[in-house]
């Protein structure tokens, strides 16, 4: 995520409408990345996950953490599909079962 | 097994010597049935192997739960998501199980100090420390039969009572096999190998979420 971001302030110099295009293409086709319980996985161990790898404040990631551990899944991060399928291949190489899929597609849940 | 805790050196636990041994085996063990199954070359972790097979789905549940399906209903995505990351993710696994396995079995003797027991896992080694950690824990738990977290307390219970830690009436026959196939030794003894590994990472990432916090209270001021 903070890469995407990255990639939208360098586009800053550029004209207004690309910088809406982009956005609109953006919003228009989202895909997610979510993270699914396991029995295994220590809260802890997730917590540390969503904490250095993402970034996230300490509340956001116990609150992702408390989501998948309660509803069984959460979306941890949002963007391009090429995004995701970093995010989720570093979420496999955590040891974390994840998936990608386009937001909104059935099985996202709320 | 002592829990680990943070050290200049990095974070520092004692194992016994069969605890050592006994995880070093199972990672390498994990290290073999991943190169195995995930169809990687003998030599795919030497630096600079280019590796251009396909990648095959794993026929082995416990290496399908280390490498899974990335898209749950696109069969087309997730596989080409498989071609296109599996080497690599299963690459990197096996890479840390072994330097896991390694560190473990290292004793921690050198010329200048004997052996004491002590497990060394250096700040910038302990991610994969844990990730290693995670991976053994994984493949147990599915050889283990744990679907759910009511089948993971139920194992703690059963591994304590072994030790006498918990009373526990609940006495396995010895010659019946459980849902996942394995008879009362091998559970417990598995078991026993799951809950220790587990209280090995548990203490580890409980000392690295502190630190990270404090690094990044340190970053924010």
């Amino acid at each position: 995520m903070s890469t995407y971001a990255g990639a939208v302030v360098m586009t800053s110099a550029a004209t207004q409408e690309d910088t809406r295009t982009e956005e609109a293409s953006r919003l228009a086709d989202p895909w997610v990345t979510i993270v699914w319980n396991d029995p295994v996985n220590l809260m802890s161990y997730v917590a540390y996950v969503f904490e250095s790898y993402f970034g996230y404040p300490e509340a956001k990631a116990h609150q992702l953490m408390m989501q998948v551990h309660s509803e069984g899944r959460a979306v941890v991060s949002t963007g391009p599909r090429e995004r995701m399928e970093v995010d989720v291949q570093a979420m496999h190489g955590f040891g974390l079962w994840a998936t990608l899929q386009q937001s909104g597609a059935p099985g996202e849940g709320a | 097994m002592t829990p680990f805790r943070s050290t200049p050196a990095g974070f520092v636990a004692r194992w016994e010597p069969v605890e050592r041994e006994v995880l070093a085996r199972v990672a390498r063990d994990v290290a073999g049935l991943l190169r195995a199954d995930a169809g990687l070359p003998d030599d795919v972790t030497d630096a600079g192997v280019a590796f251009t097979g396909v990648a095959r789905v794993p026929r082995d549940p416990a290496v399908q739960r280390l490498l899974p399906d990335a898209h749950r209903e696109d069969a087309d995505v997730a596989a080409e998501f498989r071609h296109l990351t599996q080497t690599d993710l299963a690459a990197g696994k096996v890479a840390r199980l072994l330097a896991f396995a390694d560190a473990v079995a290292d004793d921690g003797g050198t010329d200048d100090a004997p052996s004491d027991g002590q497990v060394v896992v250096a700040r910038e080694a302990a991610q994969d420390f844990a990730g290693a950690l995670t991976d053994v824990r994984l493949v147990l738990g599915e050889r283990l039969g744990l679907d759910d977290d009511a089948d993971v307390e139920h194992l703690h219970h059963e591994v304590l009572a072994g030790l006498g830690i918990v009373d526990d009436a609940d006495t396995a026959d010895p010659d019946e096999t459980d849902a996942a196939g394995l008879d009362a030794e091998q559970r417990s003894y598995w078991g026993g190998v799951f809950v220790a590994a587990g209280f090995a990472q548990e203490s580890l990432m409980d000392e690295m979420l502190a630190e990270l916090r404090a690094r990044g209270r340190g970053a924010g001021e």
